[in-house]
Formats: C-alpha cells, sequence, structure tokens
C-alpha cells in the first residue's frame, strides 16, 4: 500500500457525537458521547503513521500513539488496548480530561492543514470498549514482600499505584474522603468523566491487588514517619494535590454565597447536592451565578451551576478567550450551553444585600498590556470602567494552593510556596518517601499527576532494588525451576528503611 | 436429534463444557471444561448430569470467593453493616445524647481540640463533630451530639448500641497547645462535652484547671463527676439556678477571673454567641482566649475552603488551620451569618424529613 500522505488521508475529523446543547444543560449525562465503530475507523484513517512521530513525547505517558491507532485501523482493538496500557492506566479517562490540544494532538502535522487526529478520542473509544468487553491486562504477580503506601487516590497516587503493584508490590492506597478517585471523583463533573467509567478504572487497580482504604486521614490518623516505622511500609507515595482554593482578598467574599469552585463542585459530585433534599448536602445556589476564572475547573464550575438549576451564568475573566487556559472542547460546550461569557473582565469588590448575601459584583474592564513572566499579556485595568453587575452567587476558580497536611504533620522539605520539594527523581527530603502530582508541581492536569506517579514508580523500584517491571512481568515466573547458578529469577533483594 | 447442551466432542471423546459470566473470567477463564472419558454418546449424556452440577458449583464458589475478596478489600470503605460500629449510647436529654463508636487507630491518634467528620449513611452529609472523649485502650471515641437539624435527629432516630455509621474520618485540625500554668475551659452547650478532654490533658501536663460549664437546668447536667476528678475548681452556671451560679457562664468566667488574677490562658467551646460573649468577658482582664471553631465543613480536609474564618486581617480555613483560633481576633459576627448560609435549606430538609416519618 502506497504511503499515506496528507492528500490521501480522509480531511474532515469523523464526527462524534454529543448531546445537544439544550438538553444536556438540563441533564447530568455526558456530553461527549464517543465514537461509533464507523467513525472510529475513519479517524483512524488519517493517521500519517510518522516514522518518527511528535506525538509520542508529546505525551507525558509517552503512549506509542501511532501504534495503538494503526492497530484500531486493522481493527486489532484489543491490540490497540494493549498498546494503550503500556503507558496508560486509564485511557477512558484521559481521553475523555487531558488537554490533547496542548499535547499529542498539538504536534501533530496533520494539524498543520487540517484538523490533526483526533487522538483522545480514539484513546477513550478503546477505553470505553475495554470497560465494555472487561479486558484487563494484569500481569502474573509474585508477592516480593515490598509495602507500598499511596497517599491520595487521584491520577497520582492511582498510576504510582498501578506501576508498583505490576512490579510485585503490596500496594495500599489511602484517601481521606469517603470515596476512592480524589479530584477524578469530587471535582470533574458526571458529564465529563461519568462515575462508572472511574469505578471501572478503581475495580482494575484492585484486579492488580491494590487495596484502596477510604476515610483515612494520613498526616492526622498516621503520619508519614509512622508509616515507615510503625506500619511497615518501605517506600511511601505522596500525591496530595492541591486542593488549597484560593481567594482574591476583596472586600465581601465572607458574604453567603461567595463559594469556591471545589466547594460547588464538591458539594455536587461527591455529596450529591444536586439531588438534595434525597441526599442531605444542600447546595445553595443562587439563580444568577458569577465564576471568576476561566480554566478547566471554571468550565467544570459553569457547567455544573447551569444543571444545578441556575438562570443565568457568568464566566468572568480578566484576560480574552484566546488566553484561557480551559480546554478548547470545555470552551466550545459551555459557549454552546449558552453561559455568557464576560471577557476582560475583573471583580473588584462584592457587594452584600444587607443581610450578608451577595447581592452584587463591581467589576472593571481590563485591556491587554504588555506580555508578562508567562508569555501571557498582561490585564490592565481601564481606569472609570466599574460597573456594577448583579449577581446572587459568586463561586472562585481562579487557582488552588499546595494541601498543608502533609507538610503540617511531617519533617518533609516544602518549598516557600507549601508544596513538597522533590528532586528530578521526585525523591523528598526523606528516604524513601516519594511525591508527585500537583502537591508537586502546583495545579496541572490529570495526565501529568499520572505522568509524575510514574515516574515516582520508576524511583521507588530503583530504591527498592526492584528490576524494570517490563522485563518481569511479560514473563510467566517458574518458581526457581528457571534458576540460574542457583539464583531464583523472581528473587530481588529485600531491603527494609527506617527514618530516623 | 438428541439434546447434546453442554456436550462437544473432542478427538472423539466426549467433553462436558460450561460458559463462565464475564464477572468470574478472570478467576475462571472463558469456559470450564471436563472430559467424560467416553466416545460413547449414549454413555456421555448420561455422565453429563453430575459432572454439570459439579461445574456449576465451581461456579458458584468462584462467585462466592470473589464477592467475599471484595467486601474484604472494601472493609475499611463501609456500607451501612460494616461501618463503625456504635458500642454505647446514652441520653443525656431529649436532645443530647452520646455516642461511644469503635475506632482503635482514631482513639489512639485523637488529641484534645481535634475533630472528626461523621456520614450517618450513603445519602447523608459529611457532619463536623468535636471529638468529647476517646480512649486508645478501649479503642473508642465518644461524640456528644445535639438534635437540631435533620442529620442529628436522624442520629438520633437511627443511632443505637451495635448500629454502624457509614464512615467516620479524622482526628482533624491541629490539637490543642498544652502548658499553662494555670487555666479556665469554660464550656457551654454543645461545647460541655468537647471541653471535658482538653481539661483532662491541661490537668495531665500539670496546669491548675478551674471547669466552667453551663447547662440549663440541674436535670440536664451530666458528667459531674468526670469534670470534678480533673478540675481543681468546678463552676457550674444554670440557667434557672437550680445549680451553682444562675446565668450564664460568662458570669462564672468573670467570677473566676476575678478571684484567680494569674491566670495566663482561658478557653472557650460552645455555640458561637457564647465564645463571643466569653471573648468579650476576657478581653478587659487582658488573658490569652482560644476558642473551637464549628464553620460549615463539606471536606474537612482543606479543599472547600467552606469553612473559611476571619481572624485578625487573615481569612483562615478551620479545618486544617484550626480549628483553634486567637477568640480576641476571631470575627464572630461573620462566623455566625456563614453559619446561617443554609438555614432554608436546612429547614425544608427537617420538614421533609419528619412529614416521611408521619
Amino acid at each position: 500500500m502506497a504511503r499515506k500522505t496528507i492528500r490521501s488521508i480522509p480531511q474532515m475529523r469523523a464526527d462524534m457525537p454529543v448531546q445537544a446543547p439544550a438538553v444536556r444543560a438540563e441533564n447530568f449525562d455526558e456530553v461527549a458521547l464517543g465514537f461509533d465503530l464507523k467513525n472510529a475507523l475513519i479517524e483512524s484513517e488519517r493517521c500519517l503513521v510518522c516514522p518518527k512521530p511528535n506525538c509520542v513525547p508529546a505525551c507525558p505517558v509517552n503512549i506509542d500513539i501511532p501504534g495503538f491507532i494503526v492497530r484500531i485501523s486493522e481493527q486489532d482493538y484489543r491490540g490497540a488496548y494493549d498498546i494503550l496500557t503500556e503507558s496508560t492506566l486509564l485511557p477512558a479517562i484521559c481521553g475523555r480530561v487531558c488537554p490533547q490540544e496542548d499535547q499529542c494532538e498539538g504536534v501533530c502535522p496533520v494539524g498543520d492543514k487540517l484538523e490533526p487526529v483526533a487522538i483522545g478520542r480514539l484513546e477513550r473509544w478503546i477505553g470505553d470498549m475495554a470497560i465494555e468487553n472487561g479486558w484487563r491486562n494484569i500481569p502474573p504477580i509474585v508477592a516480593n514482600g515490598f509495602k507500598i503506601g499511596i497517599v491520595g487516590s487521584g491520577p497520582a497516587g492511582m498510576a504510582c499505584a498501578a506501576d508498583m503493584a505490576k512490579a510485585s508490590c503490596d500496594v495500599t492506597i489511602y484517601e481521606a474522603l469517603h470515596r476512592a478517585g480524589g479530584v477524578l471523583r469530587y471535582g470533574i463533573p458526571e458529564f465529563r468523566l461519568p462515575n462508572k467509567v472511574l469505578d471501572a478504572e478503581l475495580e482494575n487497580l484492585r484486579a492488580l491487588g491494590v487495596k484502596i482504604e477510604c476515610n483515612i486521614l494520613v498526616g492526622r490518623l498516621f503520619t508519614i514517619e509512622q508509616m515507615l516505622n510503625e506500619l511497615g511500609f518501605d517506600a511511601v507515595f505522596i500525591g496530595t494535590g492541591a486542593g488549597y482554593p484560593s481567594f482574591m482578598g476583596i472586600d465581601g467574599e465572607s458574604l453567603n454565597g461567595v463559594l469556591s469552585a471545589n466547594e460547588l463542585l464538591t458539594r455536587c459530585n461527591l455529596m450529591g447536592a444536586t439531588e438534595f433534599p434525597r441526599y442531605d448536602t444542600p447546595l445553595g445556589l443562587g439563580k444568577r451565578v458569577a465564576v471568576i476564572g476561566s480554566g478547566n475547573t471554571a468550565m467544570d464550575a459553569l457547567r455544573v451551576s447551569l444543571r444545578a438549576g441556575a438562570e443565568e451564568v457568568y464566566c468572568l475573566y480578566r484576560r480574552t478567550r484566546a488566553e484561557s487556559p480551559a480546554r478548547i472542547e470545555e470552551l466550545e460546550h459551555a459557549e454552546e450551553e449558552g453561559i455568557h461569557f464576560e471577557w476582560l473582565t475583573a471583580p473588584v469588590e462584592i457587594l452584600d444585600d444587607g443581610n450578608s448575601n451577595v447581592r452584587a459584583l463591581r467589576c472593571q474592564k481590563m485591556e491587554l498590556g504588555e506580555p508578562d513572566e508567562s508569555g501571557r499579556r498582561r490585564p490592565v485595568p481601564i481606569a472609570g470602567s466599574e460597573y456594577e453587575f448583579e449577581v446572587d452567587t459568586v463561586v472562585y476558580a481562579i487557582g488552588t494552593n499546595a494541601n498543608p497536611i502533609i507538610g503540617q504533620t511531617s519533617k518533609i522539605a516544602l518549598n516557600k510556596w507549601g508544596y513538597i520539594e522533590a528532586d528530578d527523581q521526585l525523591a523528598t527530603s526523606m528516604a524513601g518517601v516519594y511525591a508527585g502530582g500537583d502537591i508537586v508541581t502546583g495545579a496541572a492536569t490529570v495526565i501529568l499527576a499520572m505522568g509524575t506517579g510514574r515516574q515516582a514508580a520508576r524511583s521507588m523500584k530503583t530504591y527498592l532494588g526492584i528490576r524494570d517491571s517490563s522485563a518481569v512481568y511479560r514473563t510467566t515466573p517458574d518458581h526457581g525451576e528457571a534458576s540460574i547458578f542457583g539464583i531464583d529469577p523472581t528473587e530481588r533483594t529485600h531491603v527494609r528503611v527506617r527514618v530516623a | 436429534m438428541q439434546d447434546t447442551r453442554y456436550l462437544f466432542q473432542r478427538n472423539r471423546t466426549w467433553w462436558v463444557k460450561v460458559a463462565v459470566p464475564r464477572a468470574e473470567r478472570d478467576a475462571l477463564g472463558y469456559d470450564l471444561r471436563r472430559s467424560l472419558h467416553t466416545e460413547d454418546l449414549a454413555e456421555a449424556l448420561v455422565a453429563r448430569g453430575p459432572v454439570l452440577e459439579e461445574l456449576r458449583q465451581e461456579l458458584k464458589d468462584a462467585r462466592q470467593a470473589q464477592k467475599a475478596g471484595r467486601a474484604c478489600r472494601e472493609s475499611l470503605m463501609p456500607d451501612d453493616e460494616n461501618g463503625f460500629e456504635i458500642l454505647l449510647r446514652e441520653d443525656f436529654s431529649d436532645v443530647t445524647f452520646l455516642l461511644e463508636v469503635k475506632a482503635p487507630l482514631l482513639a489512639k491518634a485523637a488529641k484534645p481540640g481535634q475533630f472528626i467528620i461523621v456520614i450517618l449513611h450513603e445519602h447523608g452529609e459529611r457532619i463536623p463533630l468535636t471529638i468529647a472523649d476517646f480512649s486508645a485502650d478501649k479503642g473508642t471515641i465518644t461524640l456528644v451530639i445535639q438534635a437540631v437539624g435533620k442529620s442529628t435527629r436522624e442520629m438520633q432516630q437511627r443511632c443505637h448500641a451495635g448500629t454502624h455509621l457509614h464512615a467516620l474520618v479524622g482526628p482533624m485540625g491541629f490539637p490543642s497547645e498544652l502548658g499553662a500554668q494555670k487555666i479556665i475551659c469554660v464550656g457551654g452547650g454543645l461545647g460541655v462535652a468537647p471541653i471535658y478532654p482538653q481539661l483532662r490533658a491541661f490537668k495531665e501536663s500539670g496546669s491548675y484547671v478551674i471547669g466552667v460549664v453551663g447547662f440549663r437546668s440541674k436535670e440536664l447536667i451530666f458528667w459531674q463527676d468526670k469534670f470534678e476528678q480533673y478540675c481543681d475548681e468546678l463552676i457550674i452556671c444554670t440557667d434557672d439556678g437550680s445549680v451553682g451560679i444562675q446565668g450564664r457562664v460568662t458570669l462564672g468566667l468573670e467570677a473566676a477571673l476575678k478571684l484567680h488574677s494569674d491566670v495566663d490562658r482561658v478557653i472557650a467551646v460552645g455555640p458561637p454567641i457564647m465564645m463571643k460573649a466569653c471573648a468579650e468577658t476576657t478581653r478587659p482582664f487582658g488573658v490569652e482566649t482560644i476558642v473551637s471553631m464549628n464553620p460549615i465543613v463539606v471536606d474537612g480536609t482543606g479543599m472547600c475552603g467552606g469553612c473559611r474564618v476571619r481572624v485578625g486581617d487573615e481569612i483562615k480555613f478551620a479545618c486544617v488551620d484550626g480549628p483553634e483560633f486567637d477568640a480576641h481576633k476571631v470575627d464572630f459576627d461573620d462566623l455566625m451569618s456563614r453559619l446561617g448560609r443554609y438555614k432554608g435549606d436546612e429547614a425544608r430538609a427537617l420538614e421533609g424529613w419528619e412529614k416521611a416519618l408521619s
């Protein structure tokens, strides 16, 4: 077959069905319905299968992207899943929530002339198919006696847990909330990431032998030091995330009706507040909601508010749409659903109604000035442009900071912003303790957190003297029969670590 | 035509084959098969019955083993049957009751001043409660609850010895800082029980402890013996004057402050209005005063910011920065107005629940 060229491939992206905006704004069902077989095959044909692909290094976990797409076009779907699971634990989740336009799809050469290959949608399609068919790639695991503790069941912890379990360690994940999944559970709403997808991925983890224990607040119930010294863990991974919400410090922030996007999302996603009073947790959302910020969390907060019964939902951002850090797809979905965007607008004060409730926002118009250190043009207030904007609920989605609990309760070194200090190998200042995800990098993406979780797992294996797992788990261990010079190939050096 | 279901031939020998449901395939593979060791169909048909039974039994066992395995793995993600067991319940009045809950790890880790979060059932909310007592030896923690809203009323109705709480997590927040020479511990309303482990800890660390506790009337007094055991002086205030000083705890606090000029710390736990009054009482005396905040909390791990309180010029999260703060800096009006945020919703929930009951 002749080599595919930019002219020979299907020129248009295959359609992915979505729920109509008017319908979906009323329900919490998933918006993007995913490819069907025909469209997935068309889309897989659009990959040029570059000999030196740009997309693989652009992926934080280096998925062999052309590899799995070729398998799809060959209709070997299980093969595609096998390739995906070599690199990623959660294809169904990453296909949904990765910012592909900044990663793999952003560097796809097809994107120079046409729309880039819809890598994320294909990944999701395979991930969903795996869940539906109960596919699993569970390597034969022979316990090696090492005990690994993971703090936090979010994406970083899940990725690290999976890798360590595949390397035959005894892995336990501790979660402070009453349900596992971290930000995937409390943060990302049902219409973007259905709970059943997350449950399926957690079930995969359990099938690897990972124990998930909820309602355990590490740091307060027992400390990291106690995990190493008393509970017998050989290594610990900290993935507690950056969940501590920021506020702006303007007047009126303690009024009723001002809340963080985290609070709004936690109430809805984790506590079922949209079904109050069937669930006991109230939501207390008003009719006119303003969300400050324009990242992915802001998009989630906006769209949750709309679905939870707000009549008018506004997004206030001090820069323009071009600088908005949200995924393009989320931004487009939000626009289609009828969310009002007020670009170049910043709040300066929250006004009360005399009863400690929010009545309005006093806002200021901005214009873009010189680029700042992040490369984005700095917003500059326009003098005399202040105006009042009537709302009854104000939601802050302007970023989050490090969760302070581990820092408060252990001797692990923190940097000046309270994040855990970790080197390139993600080792912390305490021997045997590794950290990854937002608690090291600052607020970032699910896939980046997974990438750091896997990196930490690699470092842990080196630290514990565990051989590269791929060499071990692909072969079936022979239980000593194939010993070389009397050395069992599955035998490992067993080191226990004690911290003074 | 013979009925040859479940039978197939391999090298002319007859075999039985049973398909494995998807859920068990990881453990058992695609199907279970067994040779009948015969090439004769008639014989095979006869032998099929018992073999089929055996294979089906095998399937059933595998399913049960898997279920048991899952239950074991999820033992710390309890449902209502295997949650945190309530060992003891004691009623102090028609609204106040005590629960002693089995939680060995928590009992070992807990320190005075910390709080926990309870979830009653799967649809329940996360209820923050200050720890009223804990015993590492018994492996239990004690909670004293006032049934005022829907969730606490439901707890009052459902929680009895032998039943289970859906979830219990903690201890949360910083423990109290010990090391005062002479301390006054004030507890009123909901704060009477949580002040107990504090004054016990202070007493055990060598402080001179003056306890001031407030009740509505003589009949509602509880734990007097426990308080007396650890207090060098105990002042009881009752609203109706049936015991001790008649009036609010602030009267007792003021009397104690006047009597002891060398008091170096006051801790007050109770409803916001009481803590505010205590702060105002101690302000003229210039004594360091600590209060324990009880704002609205969702997760209790520093994630939602619902519990933010204004302390001086700063915004603090009670769950991870507190729950104890300098009473002279806390903005109580702010706290009280924020506590009222869900009043309407709470009333609606309570009304709906009562209607459903009747």
